[in-house]
This record gives C-alpha cells, sequence and structure tokens, in this order.
C-alpha cells in the first residue's frame, strides 16, 4: 500500500525550484520585461517622464535621419571593426610568441594582462594625456628633434575614433592574447609530433594544424569583443567627451545624452532598442551554428 | 619540440628578435601606467614646461593627498577620499549578495536539475549579452518606484540584479564538474538540499569563489555606466568622481592631481590582479568558464 | 516475507524504455548479482532500487514496505559506488559518521559505531586521512565502511570493483565475499564481470535490453542457461554454438559442405518433438578435450578430427580454437597434449552437459 508523501518531503523536493525562483524573476522582469518595456517607450513621444502615447516608428525615423546618430554609428562600425581586428591579430601574434617556452612568461603574461583590469574610465583618461597634442606624444616627439611632427588626432574631428581604438586595443588586446594561448595550449601535442615527424617546418604547421584548430577561441573572442564594442561607454566619456563636437560619440554614449540629460527618453529608448539590436545581429548566428555543430555531432 | 644543446646563429638572433618584440610590447602596455606615475610627482610647471616621459626632477607626493583630500569633483572639493568610501560600501555587499546568489543557483542547476531548469539558464545567459542601454530607462522607473533611487542600496541591487548572469556561469560550470555520484551518496546518507550545500558542495568551492569574487570586484568597481545613472550626488563611486575631477578644470588643469587621482582609483583592482591574478587563472582552468 | 520484492518495475525516459517489467524476490541475507552487457539497464534498476531515480511503473517494496516513491533516505538502504564518492573535504571518519551525523545519532555512538567498523575494515590507521591521501583499495573500503556504519537493510554495490587494477580485484573480490559470510547481510551488487558474479553470488540476475533473462544460482545459470543470450553471456571462454538437426532420440547430426557428423546424446534429453527439426547445440569448452582415457568407453563421449587454427596458452590449460563444420570452436585441451597448428588432431566431445536451443525462440529446449 503507498503512503502518502509527508508535506516536508514535498517541500524538500520543491526546493531547488523556490532557490531558483528569485533569480528567474528577476531575470525575467529585469533583462526580458525590461527590454520590452524600453522596446515599447521606443514607439511612443516621451521625452522628459514616460508617456504612453504610441507614435509608430516616428522615433526611429528621427533616430535614422538624425545626423549625430549616424556618426555615432559609422563611429561604432569604424571602431568596432578595427578594435576587433587588431586585438584578433595582436593577440594571435603575441600568442604565438609567448607559446615559445619563453623564460620569463609568466611575469609577461601579466603585464600584458593588467589593462583588463582597470577601469574604461582610467584607460580613457590616462591615453588622454598621452594623446594630447600639447603635452602628450606630439609634444615628446617634437621635443626629440622633429618639430613638424603632428599627432594631433585627439582634436581632430576626422582621426579621433582611432585615439578610441588605441587606448581600446591597448585595455583589451592581452585579454584576447590570453585567450588565444590557452587555445594553443590546448592544441593535442601528440598531433604536432606527428607532423614534425612527418617533416613539416614549424610555420607550416601553424598554419595548417594549429591556427585552424583555433577557429572556435577567434569566434568566442570575436563575440566578446563585438560585445565590449558596442557597450563601450566609459571610455568615450572619459578619452573624448564625444568631441570634438560629437565626432567621436558612439551609440552607447548617444542614448544617454538622449535619455538622461537631453529629456528625449523615446529617441533614446529607439537607440537602445537598435543597440541590442546589432548585438543580436552577431549573438544569434553564432548561437545557431554552435547549436548546428553540437546537432550533427 | 626537439631541442639541440648547440643553437645555431640563425636560431640565436631569432630568439632575440622575440624576445626583443616581447620587451618592446611590454613597455607599450606599462607605459601609461609609467607616464601617470611619474607626472603624478611633479608640480604642473614641471609637466607643461617639461616631456611626459621625463622623471621628476623633485618628485613630491603633494598632488596625491590633494587628489585624496581636496581636489574638486564637480560642486565639492574633498579630493576622492570619500567616493573610495563609497564605492567599497558598493562593492562589498555587491560581491558578497551577487556571489552567494550566482552559488546557490550555479548548484541549483548542476546538480539538481529539473524540467526547464536548463532553459532557464540559457535565459539567463542571454542576459550577459545585452547592452545594457536597454534596461537603464526601466530600471531607472523601477528604483524610483521602489524609493531606491539614487541611493546606495539601489545601485547595489543594480549591480546584483545584473552580476547574477556571470556569477552564475562561473559556478553552474564549475558544479558541473563534480562528480554527481557525490550527491546521490549525500542523498542516500540522508542530507537534503541545504545541507548537501553546506556540508559536501561550498568545502569544494574555494576555488570558484576566488574567480567570481575577483571578477565581481573588478565588475563592479570598475563600473562607471550604472554609477552615473543610478547613483546620487552623496553616493557617487570612485569611477564617476573621476571623471568628475577631470573634467572640471577651475582654471588650469592639473594634470599631477588628475594622474595621482586616477591612479588611487585604479589601485584596488590593480592589487586585486597583482596579488590575486594567478588564483584566478587557476580557477579559471578548474572550469570557470568552458562555454554554455 | 522477502527482504527486496521488485514488482513490474518499467522505466521510460521520454519514450525510450529502460526497464520492461522486472520482477525479482531476494530474502534477507541473499547476494544478488545484476549482470548484464551496457546499457541492459542493471544500473537504472540499481539507482530505482535506491530512490535516485523514480520508476514509471511498478513497486519496490523492503522488508514489506512500500518504498516505491520514498526518498533515499527513508529506504534504509546503503550504496557503494563505482568512484566511491567519497566526500573529499571530510576526513575518513568524517565520511564513515556523516550518515550518522544527518540522522541525528548521539556523538558517542557515533564513535563507537565508527570505531567498529574501522576495525572491520582495517582503517583504524587511516581515520584522520582524506580520500586523496587514500590508495584505490582504501578508498573502496571507506566507501564499504560508510554504507556498514547505517546498518541498513539492503546494500547496494554499484560496480564497487571497476576502478581497481586485477590483482586488488581479486583481493577486495574475497574481502566483500568474507564480509557477507560474516555481517549475514542482503546485497544487491551490479557488475560486469562474470568471475564476480559467479564467484560472489546467491543468486544471478541476468538483464538484457531492460528484460530479465534469468534469475537462478549460479551454477544453474551456467548448467542450464534459460535461453542463447545466457549461455553466450556467462562463461569465459564462451559457451560453443553448433547449429544441428536432430536426427533421432540419441543422434545428433551436424551437417557440413563435405560431409556430416553424428555426436551421442543422453537419452531423453531433448524432448521428442524436434526430431527431424533444427536446434542449436551449446557445448563448453571444457567439454572439448583431448582424447581422455577414462571416458573413452563412455556413451555420451565421441572422438572428432579438427583443424587447429590458434592456440591461446592459459598456464594451467590450453584454449585451442579448432575448424568444426563451418564454425570455430574453442577447445580446452592439456597443455602437454600435442596440438600443431594447421593439422588435424583428435578432440573428445563430451556431451553429457550439453544444452539445445530452439533456433527461433533462442530458449532453452
Amino acid at each position: 500500500m503507498a503512503t502518502k508523501r509527508p508535506l516536508s518531503d514535498i517541500l524538500a523536493d520543491a526546493m531547488p525550484k523556490l532557490v531558483l525562483a528569485p533569480s528567474f524573476l528577476i531575470v525575467m522582469v529585469c533583462i526580458y520585461g525590461y527590454i520590452l518595456w524600453t522596446f515599447a517607450l521606443s514607439f511612443t513621444k516621451s521625452r522628459m517622464l514616460p508617456q504612453w502615447k504610441f507614435v509608430g516608428v516616428e522615433q526611429y525615423t528621427k533616430l535614422f535621419n538624425n545626423d549625430r546618430w549616424a556618426v555615432a554609428s559609422e563611429n561604432l562600425i569604424v571602431f568596432g571593426g578595427l578594435f576587433i581586428l587588431i586585438c584578433l591579430a595582436i593577440g594571435i601574434f603575441m600568442a604565438i610568441l609567448l607559446d615559445q617556452k619563453i623564460r620569463q612568461e609568466g611575469f609577461l603574461r601579466t603585464i600584458y594582462l593588467y589593462p583588463m583590469a582597470i577601469s574604461f574610465i582610467v584607460t580613457g583618461t590616462a591615453w588622454k594625456w598621452l594623446l594630447n597634442p600639447s603635452i602628450g606624444l606630439q609634444k615628446i616627439v617634437r621635443d626629440w628633434g622633429f618639430p613638424d611632427f603632428t599627432f594631433d588626432w585627439l582634436v581632430n574631428s576626422e582621426m579621433v575614433v582611432f585615439c578610441l581604438v588605441i587606448a581600446a586595443v591597448w585595455q583589451s588586446s592581452g585579454f584576447v592574447m590570453a585567450l588565444f594561448l590557452a587555445g594553443l595550449r590546448g592544441v593535442d601535442q601528440e598531433i604536432i609530433k606527428a607532423a614534425q615527424l612527418d617533416g613539416a617546418a614549424m610555420s607550416t604547421i601553424y598554419r595548417r594544424i594549429i591556427l585552424p584548430s583555433l577557429k572556435p577561441v577567434f569566434f568566442s573572442a570575436f563575440v566578446i569583443l563585438s560585445h565590449i564594442a558596442i557597450k563601450s561607454f566609459d571610455l568615450v566619456t572619459a578619452l573624448t567627451g564625444g568631441g570634438p563636437g560629437y565626432s567621436s560619440d558612439l551609440p552607447a554614449n548617444f542614448m544617454y545624452a538622449h535619455a538622461f540629460t537631453r529629456s528625449q527618453m523615446g529617441l533614446g529608448a529607439a537607440s537602445g532598442i537598435v543597440m541590442l539590436g546589432g548585438v543580436l545581429a552577431i549573438l544569434i548566428p553564432y548561437l545557431y551554428s554552435e547549436l548546428r555543430q553540437k546537432k550533427a555531432r | 619540440m626537439i631541442t639541440h644543446q648547440k643553437r645555431s646563429l640563425s636560431q640565436i638572433v631569432m630568439r632575440l628578435g622575440l624576445y626583443s618584440i616581447l620587451a618592446f610590447m611590454a613597455l607599450i602596455y606599462l607605459a601609461p601606467l609609467f607616464v601617470m606615475l611619474i607626472n603624478s610627482l611633479k608640480d604642473v610647471e614641471e609637466i607643461r614646461t617639461g616631456s611626459l616621459l621625463a622623471l621628476p626632477q623633485n618628485p613630491s607626493f603633494a598632488a596625491w593627498s590633494k587628489a585624496w583630500g581636496s581636489a574638486c569633483t564637480g560642486s565639492t572639493c574633498e579630493g576622492i577620499a570619500p567616493f573610495f568610501l563609497n564605492s567599497f560600501k558598493i562593492v562589498i555587499p555587491a560581491v558578497i549578495i551577487s556571489t552567494l546568489l550566482g552559488a546557490l543557483n550555479g548548484y541549483v542547476i548542476a546538480m539538481w536539475r529539473f524540467k526547464g531548469s536548463e532553459l532557464f539558464f540559457a535565459l539567463l545567459l542571454f542576459g550577459c549579452f545585452i547592452p545594457f542601454q536597454v534596461v537603464l530607462l526601466p530600471m531607472a522607473m523601477t528604483l524610483g518606484w521602489l524609493g531606491l533611487a539614487s541611493s546606495a542600496s539601489g545601485l547595489i541591487l543594480v549591480h546584483v540584479i545584473y552580476g547574477l548572469a556571470f556569477t552564475t556561469l562561473f559556478f553552474r560550470n564549475y558544479y558541473v564538474g563534480l562528480p554527481r555520484e557525490l550527491i546521490s551518496a549525500a542523498k542516500i546518507d540522508g542530507a537534503g538540499f541545504f545541507l548537501i550545500f553546506w556540508r559536501i558542495v561550498l568545502p569544494l568551492s574555494p576555488p570558484i569563489i576566488v574567480v567570481t569574487v575577483i571578477w565581481q570586484f573588478t565588475q563592479v568597481w570598475n563600473d562607471f555606466l550604472f554609477g552615473v545613472v543610478f547613483s546620487g550626488a552623496d553616493n557617487l563611486p570612485v569611477t564617476v568622481a573621476l571623471n568628475n575631477l577631470v573634467n572640471t578644470s577651475f582654471g588650469g588643469k592639473e594634470y599631477n592631481v588628475d594622474m595621482a587621482a586616477a591612479l588611487l582609483a585604479a589601485l584596488p583592482t590593480i592589487l586585486v590582479y597583482v596579488f590575486a591574478g594567478k588564483y584566478f587563472v587557476r580557477g579559471l582552468s578548474a572550469g570557470a568558464v568552458k562555454g554554455a | 516475507m522477502a527482504a527486496l520484492t521488485i514488482e513490474n518495475i518499467k522505466k521510460s525516459y521520454g519514450s525510450t524504455e529502460v526497464l520492461k517489467g522486472i520482477d525479482i524476490a531476494i530474502d534477507k541475507g541473499e547476494f544478488l548479482v545484476l549482470i548484464g552487457p551496457s546499457g541492459c539497464g542493471k544500473s537504472t534498476m540499481m539507482n530505482s532500487i535506491a530512490g535516485l531515480e523514480s520508476v514509471s511503473e511498478g513497486r519496490i517494496l523492503i522488508g514489506g514496505e512500500d518504498v516505491t516513491h520514498a526518498n533515499p533516505k527513508d529506504r534504509d538502504i546503503a550504496m557503494v559506488f563505482q568512484s566511491y564518492a567519497l566526500y573529499p573535504n571530510m576526513t575518513v571518519h568524517g565520511n564513515i559518521s556523516f550518515g550518522l551525523e544527518v540522522r541525528k545519532m548521539p556523538k558517542d555512538q557515533r564513535e563507537i559505531q565508527v570505531a567498529k567498523v574501522a576495525k572491520l575494515l582495517q582503517l583504524e590507521h587511516l581515520l584522520e586521512r582524506k580520500p586523496a591521501q587514500l590508495s584505490g583499495g582504501q578508498r573502496q573500503r571507506v566507501a564499504m565502511g560508510r554504507a556498514i556504519a547505517r546498518e541498513p537493510k539492503i546494500y547496494l554495490f554499484d560496480e564497487p570493483l571497476s576502478n581497481l587494477d586485477a590483482k586488488l580485484r581479486v583481493e577486495m573480490r574475497a574481502e566483500i565475499k568474507k564480509l557477507h559470510q560474516r555481517l549475514g547481510t542482503t546485497i544487491v551488487y551490479v557488475t560486469h564481470d562474470q568471475v564476480e558474479a559467479m564467484t560472489l553470488a546467491d543468486r544471478i540476475a541476468v538483464m538484457k535490453e531492460g528484460i530479465l533473462q534469468q534469475l537462478a544460482s549460479p551454477q544453474e545459470i551456467y548448467d542450464r542457461p534459460a535461453n542463447l543470450f545466457v549461455a553466450g553471456f556467462m562463461g569465459s571462454p564462451p559457451m560453443n554454438f553448433i547449429r544441428a538437426t536432430l536426427t533421432s532420440e540419441d543422434h545428433l547430426t551436424i551437417t557440413t559442405a563435405s560431409d556430416s557428423l553424428q555426436l551421442p546424446l543422453i537419452n531423453g534429453c531433448i524432448s521428442q518433438q524436434y526430431i527431424g527439426k533444427e536446434v542449436i547445440l551449446g557445448i563448453r569448452p571444457e567439454m572439448i578435450t583431448e582424447p581422455l582415457e577414462h571416458k573413452s568407453d563412455a556413451a555420451f563421449t565421441q572422438v572428432v578430427s579438427l583443424k587447429v587454427l590458434l592456440k591461446e596458452a592459459m598456464g594451467a590449460d590450453t584454449i585451442v580454437q579448432a575448424q568444426f563444420a563451418e564454425t570455430e570452436l574453442r577447445c580446452r585441451i592439456n597443455p602437454t597434449y600435442s596440438a600443431p597448428l594447421d593439422q588435424h588432431c583428435d578432440f573428445m566431445f563430451d556431451m553429457s552437459k550439453a544444452v539445445f536451443f530452439d533456433p527461433e525462440t533462442e530458449l532453452l529446449i
């Protein structure tokens, strides 16, 4: 005869679900709920406070006709693209170098990685001085005897984006290097030995065996770097303040400015949603290909 | 690799080239830190007239004490010391709470799987990737509604909420690597959900606790976006204060003070990195981040 | 009252049925071994008895009490895992006493119990060590100690010896048997190693694809396997199978491409309805030997000439693979018997223990 289950047992069985419940609530509300809220807001006329008067895609039209947004978006593509490419290049290059059984590897790794521990505000501030024409690199090189040397990118509205790239690469390339180094270390040594016995030179081994096996690391690094690029807000605030004018603005700064300081919540919300769209555009194909790979196994 | 006793000349040259490149890169990475340090020890005139790279003639910590105690950050001129304290007041509770919640969540997802727990994990992970711009406005509304606008508690809450995804990820990936038979044995021994966590799983967690705490400390201390949006004038974190300090110029920039302030603001996370960094790496290879 | 009753247990994972209706009843003090190939469901069965997994249908009774829906801790069972699952952060002492602590046994009683178990398993000098500091065999004993300390109604062993090297395995097997004799406990033991099954069990339950193939004593399973699968699975080297036609009550005919061979049968060992039909003859290697003097006059022996294909010296005897009709047979011969490779030699078939299977149902005739 089956005995009825005591209440304490039923409670104990439900405990895992109960423990997860608060986090579940938080996730549903503060991530997905909020995204929906912002999404809804982007279709309203909200200015300083939320006004639930729906105006269709008016904010989006305004957004795409906004010159500052156009500059910010273009900047993001330039900044993001260069940032990712250069970080990947430096990262893989340095990783290969470090993989050559360097004696001070641990020490060097610590130096290459420490910038990740610093806030983007500090990084931005530091590079602001280094790139400042009147006291930074330009002055230093001129003092070394090259009076015509100019490096005034920071105040040049055409070139200021590249300053962002320099600072961001300085901050993040060490991390990419660490990722690749771990990937290199994870390569099966037996395959390399077999190739060496087959007579292949190291450069061939790198090109044909090791680098292809790092494809997953490339993808992870790409995803992480694009995420950093799209979220970049602190760096711009500290390094250029968006300037000169708004020539070094990025979408994140645009959003903050309009949502909080310029009392244009609706527009700010729309810009936030477009940023989300950008992230999804990269993330979803990546996830899709990962899932397909897993199924194929 | 097959190594020979005596290296050929070309190999020696290549080795030299290798080391020089690495050393050069090291210099580039260290340069900004170096520049900030030496210039924080100079006086403003020396910076303006001299080179950023030149060593200080009469090194002094005057700029440091000004940065700490009397520099102007917007409307107040108390240095960054009070904001340093604010950051600690925000970081410590945020790290503790988000780590604890992450541990419990990771424990449930890894070892007490039930229908929907994996889906929840996927939804949570996705939250790691969203740009926070899409949640700033509603979050600000919610904090106002809860009466926590511009408060330290509000900022702590925000950091806990948005740190949850990563802390759960770390713990879950770590716990998935623990033998599941351990839990079965404990169940047979009669232990329940919390007893197993307290007596068996938690004592096995130090490596991942270290990773999570270091990660969260760094993230929360270095945060600027949440700080600038959600804090009020009397609980600004040090990153916001630093930005204000550097961008406030009452007649001429005091570069030395600015640099000292920046170094001070960066000090805690750099120290954590220098002293605990290897535990972080060790913990990571113990299986913290293995991919979703 | 049976110590453990498993009634029509069915278990499915989604659409896959892993256990298809298992019925077993064991008595107090009995040592039951669950054996079968990978995927047969023996581990699932074990986990279901323990309560670590739920069943889709059926009942489990321990000591007459229905525990089908009870938690593991309420079933009065203890388990020894393949990987031992010792708590890494506790000492040996802590590991053994943990279950007692959880059940709120007072400290002095716990100490007595731990000391008792430590003495029984010679763990006294290891009590303050942590699992990481122990050898495989020692960890195994601690795992057993943890189970014994609780004095449960039923002990569950899930392939406990699989992680040990061969020599240690033989030693620990003997220790488990001695413990069983000493403590008189009811044990359910899962293994894929038939030597363990044969030596330890009071009864063996052979499983395949979620179905119980046979539940009987080791000798019974060896001599009278219920079907082709059990016959081929138990016994090493495995039983030989030969297709043959039952020509008469006392003769079996095996036809090859070139000729036919007749083997004698013990009267009445197969029912008459099979006369003229095909059967599968099962004969163990030790029943095909070199011609033995003392058996040469027996009615159930027959000398046959076979071609030797392969020889494996095992020390005590030699296993020969020989060609017989279309099949390769394994035979056990005395190492001194000359059987050169690729030559024809005489082998004696002893049909006294031969078994027969219906080719379609694969069941024992």
